[in-house]
């Protein structure tokens, strides 16, 4: 994309001129631009706050994890339950803390709405943190403790600068995340009644209430704009940043992967000079950190007893939560199972089995499409450079945002035999895996060693002899890391693939483990049990599944090609 | 040249792993000692557990039993008057080549003016002058090491410890970097007072070393200490020199 920087001036310029005679000419659309312009501020403020929070507490948590053994041992199997829990489970504990606490006050609704976005984003950076740190190698630790570099210094100077790497690719990988469910998060709804907030999301599902295909459009645009413009401004420089950090790959090591995320800023122009006047402006912010971290440092030295305390606090904290989360689980479970179950709560092996089936269909039809269009894009620099782009643009709109159109385009596909939903459903989920896979194979066919493809060349390996010989195992472990991240995805993709309302109609699967988990909390009724028993049996499956099937495979495919998986 | 009092005392270490329940010995009661104004090598076949004495004496890991005294009590790792000097080079890769140095001096809480005179020292005395502001990886391998030498002096350490501190460089720069060290530890101006370093090649330790402590193979036992009274600088092609060799080798196979 050589646009030059000419052009582009001459674009915002007349960009700038339309949209101007276009205010003086239709006021109602100047009017209707300014209220999407601050919605999509509004949205990007909530998703920001609660990326703070999950900054916060994905260093808090991995650290701990990952430097005390003893924690690490029960802090790591919870956080991989509460990876495996939809966001719908949430939105109960949301409404109890956050709604009600607060009286229906528009305060706590905010708070419950940024809780609910943490909730889509903070896991996978805590594992993040977590991976970074058990992988820091032993003689960094070693030195920093032959230097007596301990406690605050080591943090400042170890184990967070290790951490970035990881944290900025799973910071990507958040917002993406974040972005998908911020439909589902700023509209909460359960039984009979909505709390929402002004948002692209909320202004997104109104539209699809209302059946208005106009201002869903619109809606995907403003927030395709958003995305895009976050990537370039934020994102981009970040990751290039990050590089900086990374260990450095010992002669004969394993072939470094750039993260996907990375990969996919690359076409974007690059607006070096707003960058230097951004940067110019954030330089006295890192100066005012080393000088904000001086004074902690010599407080840190001086009041010992105070951080130890703070730590007491800290653990106690955690405890109290612990113990109240264990005890809810222990009663919750007990009132399940001390008196009839629901009805419908039989309904569930059937609707986990047909959500297996639901998804591995969409897998296998990703996996169809993406590893030889990857394989091409790979090979050929034209595709790559005309292709990238618009795969980016298309990747970065989440899902949840198409859903009239996919509804659309299900009617009118099978309407007639009264398929739609399912092929609704089906679509949703194929949306929510692919690009993962798409996105990781290309990474990992681009890593191959320029030396290896002229080795194969000269050896006159074609054909299926070269698939097989030089470009599956080559990305096998790009292919293991998508296909993980896809899955887990579409797991979570579930609960807005299998019930899907819009215009006043509701969509849903004839089974579905996603559709008892919506069903139960949308439609008015006593469901909490069924809530329950179906996020469990959920939960269950999502955890079996990393235990016995990806496991096993990541550790026999580590011995045998020698990788990292993220 | 052994005129200093003994600094270091090594007093029938044994290290063991647990593994599978079985008890795996690496070191078998090792006693020497380090005198001051000494340059001792450890040498020892791959794997007889020199890494791991190593790691003991700076106080990095406990000896299963035997105790291990520098000047009369128990050595911590923190401990400034021992310092080290790591195979890898062990940079952090964030920090610029003077943050490196001043690392040990931040953690001792050393007045900021003070870290920066004694940083610019330092890499001077290694020869970084002008790369006071580079990365790690801006670096070559024998400049890393460098770095990793002023990181370790920097701290006035009276016994500088080094495990195959040159093992990862080319022929050429491991060989300057030996006469520098040999410089570095001569000059009385400049510490170390001792070096103890490691390795596994006998050619590197007589050419370098007053004593060499000879280990067998797995589990490590002092085969022999040998005192190399050879006038520096060293000539290779010396028969003295290849003698020594000769005799070591034939004490470890
Ligand atoms: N933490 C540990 N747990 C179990 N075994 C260990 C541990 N550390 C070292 N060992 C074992 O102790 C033995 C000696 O290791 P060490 O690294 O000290 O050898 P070395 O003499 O330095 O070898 P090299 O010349 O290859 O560096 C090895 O067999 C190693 O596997
Ligand atoms: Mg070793």
């Amino acid at each position: 994309m050589a646009v030059g920087r000419k052009e582009l001036r001459a674009l915002a310029v007349a960009l700038i001129a339309l949209a101007v005679v276009a205010a003086v000419l239709v006021p109602s659309a100047a009017f209707t631009a300014g209220y999407l312009a601050l919605i999509a501020f509004f949205s990007t403020v909530r998703m920001t706050l609660a990326f703070l929070l999950s900054l916060v507490f994905a260093i808090a948590y991995g650290t701990a994890a990952a430097t005390n053994k003893r924690a690490g041992e029960f802090l790591i199997p919870i956080l991989d339950i509460l990876q495996s829990v939809p966001i719908l489970a949430f939105f109960p504990p949301a409404l109890l803390f956050f709604v009600y606490s607060f009286n229906g006050n528009v305060i706590g609704v905010e708070f419950a709405v940024i809780f609910l976005i943490f909730t889509s984003m903070s896991w996978n950076m805590a594992f993040g943190v977590y991976e970074a740190l058990t992988t820091l190698p032993a003689d960094l630790r070693e030195a920093a403790t032959v230097f007596g570099v301990r406690d605050w210094l080591r943090f400042r100077r170890l184990f967070f600068p290790a951490t970035i790497p990881k944290l900025v690719y799973n910071s990507m990988l958040s917002w993406t995340v974040g972005w998908f469910y911020l439909v589902a998060s700023e509209a909460i709804t359960t039984g009979a009644f909505t709390r929402e907030r002004p948002g692209l999301g909320s202004f997104i599902y109104d539209a699809g209430q209302r059946g208005d295909l106009a201002s869903i459009v619109v809606g995907i645009g403003v927030l395709a704009i958003v995305v895009l413009l976050l990537d370039t401004f934020l994102w981009r420089p970040l990751s290039v940043w990050s590089e900086r950090f990374r260990m450095e790959q010992t002669a004969g090591g394993p072939v470094s992967r750039m993260p996907w995320g990375y990969e996919r800023l690359r076409w974007l122009p690059r607006f070096p000079r707003i960058r230097r006047w951004i940067a110019a402006r954030l330089a006295p912010l890192a100066h005012g950190w080393n000088r904000a971290a001086t004074p902690l440092d010599r407080f840190y030295v001086s009041h010992p007893r105070v951080i130890r305390s703070v730590r007491w606090l800290d653990l106690s904290m955690f405890l109290v939560i612990l113990a109240s989360v264990v005890v809810t689980g222990v009663v919750g479970i007990a009132a399940i199972f001390l008196s009839p179950l629901p009805s419908l709560a039989s309904e569930i092996p059937v609707a986990v089995l047909a959500s297996l089936g639901r998804l591995v269909l969409a897998y296998l039809v990703a996996l169809g499409w993406t590893v030889p269009v990857a394989a091409w894009v790979a090979h050929n620099e034209r595709a790559s450079r005309l292709i990238t782009p618009v795969l980016e643009v298309v990747a970065s709109i989440p899902a949840t945002a198409l859903f009239p159109l996919i509804i659309a385009f299900s009617v009118l596909a099978v309407g007639a035999f009264g398929l739609e939903a399912e092929l609704a459903a089906f679509l949703v989920s194929l949306f929510a895996m692919q690009w993962y896979l798409l996105f990781n194979l290309i990474a990992g066919m681009r890593s191959l060693p320029g030396d290896m493809r002229e080795a194969a060349k000269v050896f006159g390996l074609r054909g299926w002899t070269y698939w097989k010989r030089v470009l599956l195992p080559a990305m096998t472990p790009s292919l293991l890391t998508g296909s993980i991240t896809a899955w887990g995805a579409g797991w979570n993709a579930l609960i807005v693939a299998e019930y899907i309302s819009y215009a006043g109609h509701v969509y849903q699967v004839g089974a579905g483990i996603g559709y008892l988990i919506a069903y139960a909390t949308y439609t008015p009724g006593d469901h909490g049990r069924l809530l329950l028993l179906s996020v469990l049996a959920l939960v269950l499956v999502v955890l079996a599944m990393n235990k016995l099937l990806w496991r096993p495979i990541i550790r026999r495919a580590s011995d045998r090609f020698r990788i990292e998986i993220q | 040249m052994t005129d200093g009092h003994p600094i270091l005392e090594i007093d029938h270490v044994s290290r063991s792993y647990a593994e599978n329940g079985k008890e795996f010995r690496v070191l078998e009661d090792i006693s020497f000692q380090v005198h001051d104004r000494d340059f001792t090598c450890i040498v020892g076949p791959s794997g007889c557990g020199k890494s791991t004495l190593l790691r003991e004496i700076v106080g990095l890991d406990r000896p299963t039993s035997g105790r291990i005294l520098f000047d009369g009590e128990p050595v911590r790792a923190e401990d400034t008057r021992v310092s080290m000097v790591f195979q890898s080079f062990a940079l952090f890769p964030w920090l610029t080549v003077t943050q490196n140095v001043q690392l040990g001096l931040e953690a001792h809480k050393v007045p900021e003016e003070e870290r920066q005179s004694k940083a610019k020292k330092y890499i001077e005395a290694v020869g970084l002058a002008g790369f006071e502001n580079a990365y790690p990886r801006e670096l070559s391998g024998g400049m890393k090491q460098r770095v990793g030498i002023a990181r370790a002096l920097v701290m006035d350490p009276l016994l500088l410890c080094m495990d195959e501190p040159f093992s990862a460089l080319d022929a050429l720069t491991a060989q300057n970097l030996r006469d520098e060290i040999l410089a570095l530890w001569t000059n009385p101006d400049l510490p170390p007072s001792a070096v103890l370093m490691v390795t596994h090649s006998i050619d590197e330790a007589v050419y370098l070393a007053d004593r060499v402590v000879a280990l067998s193979a797995r589990p490590g036992r002092i085969v022999k200490v040998e005192q190399i009274d050879l006038p520096r600088p060293r000539n290779r092609k010396e028969p003295e020199f290849y003698g020594w060799v000769d005799e070591i080798y034939s004490l470890i196979v």
